[in-house]
């Protein structure tokens, strides 16, 4: 219905204000609007003693005060007669949820039948609409555009966890917001309290994964209330608007979205970790060792031995050929291995070196290489083999130590292998999402907590 | 056992459900009327009741604790900030409570004499004493606070009631809570002693309410069906 214009009765009043007991102006008598159907009625009516408009009172026998959805003044409703408690000049806002609305949410159908304008002192503002249903009282629909929260009033007390947080209903809330003040910009609509604006309270925010905890204090009471936030569907599902927008910081409340996926990556890879282990150590390993010793001059002449027979019987497998040499003291020992197949004639090469080098510089003695290499041949088919060992030794003349003028080199061949590079890629490729996963819930964590009054003094962000 | 008698003001049939609660309001007239050895007499009279789309009604039936009991009567109070309806429940074992409602919260209390409480709270309020919000004392066990008070009227009220109230009948209350949802209140009612009752918050869910009111336009929820 279109506002309509105000009564004759709205003049102003050359006597100045009248006295605080005497009506203050025009006044509206309600009646009930007549039910449908055989239930019981579920409204009021009344013209807006400002401006006409008609009105409903939907919660009616609790609600106080209705600021007028035409022109925005705020109305007595405590009374049989409906007065005027303060006149609105400004211009009637239009709501992204309009008054009237109805919508389910989590299994009850809400009617929306107030609308608060919230800040603290005109800074971060938020929108708070009052629903109600007669059977199951009223909740409160916030959202400061980065998503909605279903909130309803607490009846008992959060006890207090030794002044870090609260808990309610078992659950632990930790401090979000420091003690700040609130204050009402804008209303419309209906309420079970005395709404005006510029009103303040105290307020306080406490959370948990998907759950708020808040404080309102006021000289008249202390109210807590708890609020879920909605998935963005929910609100879409429900009234057939759009979901928040979001974008900025996450809320306060707002559950990792990675969490969850981290937790389950983890999950999979340490068990894809653990079952590569097991395998390389179950099919990895090595068996049936023969060894041969090379006794060598460290003068560059090569030196070669044979190794084997080493009978392999499975079509492929690998081979490991490993070589030591404990003695050798500033020298080195180049390998190669050559493993024949005798009946074929196939030949598999590899080289590796052996080599042990000290002395001493300004930042004390050092030590460097290996005295121990071993190299692995994968994939050898099945067959007889012998394994030819030429070593050259050669001495690093440079070291202020002595080096060996001739060294020992005992090299073993064994059958199968362990791979630990091949371990190492595998689990690097299975930790590595996990990882990541971790890492951006780690970053969403400190960005949801980077607007808290109370980020520093937590330790698990 | 009911008792049925004549108003003394309009001569309608006023039936006395329960055993002892002396007065009741004539549902035709609004007179208040009291039982006395030799029947009733006429004790006042209240206003009718303003609209309101409480769920529940005279007659609504439900389960507390391990009794039923049924709605029988109401008074409605009302102060300048609201209005809230103490509704009379009669259990099962002819006991009484009331089932307040107050900006769609619910709470069963039932009376327990001040005599009996070693609050020192209560005891002072007893005495005339006055409270503040956020006042602390206990209650069996637990720590309780002083959550509201205030000073209401009774605007109107049906059926039976432990009292003969008539409308601007003066009323201090002051409403008590604890962390688990127990709550107590203290009342000074004009004319009566200092009651004091004792229970807790409940959900219209968890009383397996029956014959709630029907509102038009709205779904009679799924626990009532």
């Amino acid at each position: 219905m279109p506002p309509e214009p105000p009564s004759a009765d709205d003049r102003p009043n050359p006597w100045g204000s009248a006295p605080a007991d005497a009506a203050p102006g025009p006044t509206a008598t309600r009646t009930v609007v007549p039910s449908e159907s055989d239930s019981a009625p579920a409204a009021e009516q009344f013209n807006c003693p400002n401006c006409g408009g008609s009105i409903e009172i939907k919660a009616a026998g609790t609600s106080v005060s209705i600021a007028c959805q035409y022109c925005g003044s705020t109305l007595d409703v405590t009374n049989p007669d409906v007065s005027i408690i303060q006149r609105y000049e400004g211009e009637v806002r239009k709501l992204e949820l309009p008054l009237g609305s109805r919508g389910v949410l989590r299994g009850t159908e809400w009617e929306v039948i107030g609308y608060q304008r919230r800040s603290e002192n005109g800074q971060y503002p938020w929108d708070e609409y009052l629903l109600f249903n007669p059977y199951e009282g009223y909740r409160f629909l916030d959202t400061d555009g980065r998503g909605w929260s279903l909130g309803q009033q607490l009846t008992a007390t959060p006890e207090n966890q030794a002044m870090v947080g609260f808990t309610v209903n078992g659950e632990f809330y930790e401090p979000f917001y420091a003690q700040t003040r609130a204050q009402v910009d804008y209303v419309l609509g209906e309420f079970y309290w005395r709404v005006a604006v510029g009103e303040e309270v105290l307020t306080a925010d406490f959370v948990r994964p998907g759950k708020m905890l808040s404080w309102e204090h006021s000289a008249n009471e202390t109210v807590w209330s708890l609020s879920e936030l909605l998935e963005p569907n929910e609100i879409t599902d429900a009234f057939g608007i759009p979901p928040a927008k979001g974008g900025g910081l996450p809320l306060p409340h707002q559950p990792s979205p990675y969490r969850q996926k981290a937790g389950k990556f983890m999950k999979f890879a340490l068990a894809v970790g653990l079952a590569l282990l097991v395998i390389t150590f179950m099919f990895g390993g090595t068996s049936d060792p023969q060894t041969a010793q090379v006794n060598l001059a460290t003068n560059g002449v090569e030196q070669s031995a044979k190794v084997g027979p080493i009978i392999l019987d499975r079509s492929r497998q690998a081979v490991t050929v490993s070589a030591r040499a404990p003695g050798l003291e500033n020298s080195w020992i180049d390998l190669t291995y050559t493993l024949t197949n005798r009946e074929t004639g196939e030949v598999f090469e590899a080289n590796n070196v052996v080599d042990a080098y000290s002395g001493q510089d300004s930042e004390g003695s050092w030590s460097e290489g290996s005295r121990y290499s071993s190299s692995k041949f994968s994939m050898i088919p099945a067959g007889t083999y012998e394994l030819n060992v030429y070593a050259a030794g050669n001495r690093w003349t440079e070291g202020q130590y002595g080096s060996s003028p001739s060294a020992q080199v005992e090299v073993t061949i064994e059958k199968g292998a362990t791979f630990y590079s091949n371990l190492f890629l595998a689990l690097l490729l299975v930790f590595v999402p996990a990882i990541w996963q971790w890492w951006k819930h780690l970053s969403f964590e400190s960005r949801r907590k980077s607007d808290s009054d109370f980020a520093g003094d937590d330790d698990d962000d | 056992m009911a008792q049925s008698e004549n108003c003394p003001n309009c001569g309608a049939e006023v039936i006395f459900r329960s055993p002892a609660l002396p007065a009741r309001i004539c549902d035709y007239c609004h007179a208040t009327v009291k039982r006395i050895a030799e029947g009733v007499e006429l004790a006042g009279e209240v206003a009718v009741l303003p609209f309101d789309v409480s769920p529940i009604q005279i007659g609504t039936r439900g389960e507390y604790g391990s009794q039923t009991f049924d709605v029988i009567g109401r008074i409605r109070l009302g102060y300048d900030q609201g209005a809230w309806n103490d509704w009379l429940c009669l259990f099962s074992d002819m006991t009484h409570g009331w089932l307040s409602e107050s900006d769609g919260q619910f709470q069963m209390v039932i009376e327990r004499p001040i005599a009996e409480t070693n609050s020192d709270l209560i005891q002072h309020l007893a005495q005339g004493g006055e409270t503040m919000i956020g006042d602390r004392t206990q209650i069996d066990g637990s720590e309780f606070t002083v959550s509201d008070m205030r000073s209401a009227k009774c605007i109107a009220a049906e059926g039976e009631l432990p009292f003969a109230p008539f409308t601007g009948w003066n009323v201090f209350n002051v409403d008590m809570r604890d962390d688990q949802g127990f709550s107590a209140n203290f009342e000074r009612e004009e004319g009566e002693d200092p009651a004091f009752y004792v229970g807790r918050y409940v959900t219209l869910a968890e009383l397996k309410p029956q014959n709630l009111r029907a509102i038009h336009g709205w779904k009679m929820p799924d626990y009532a069906a």
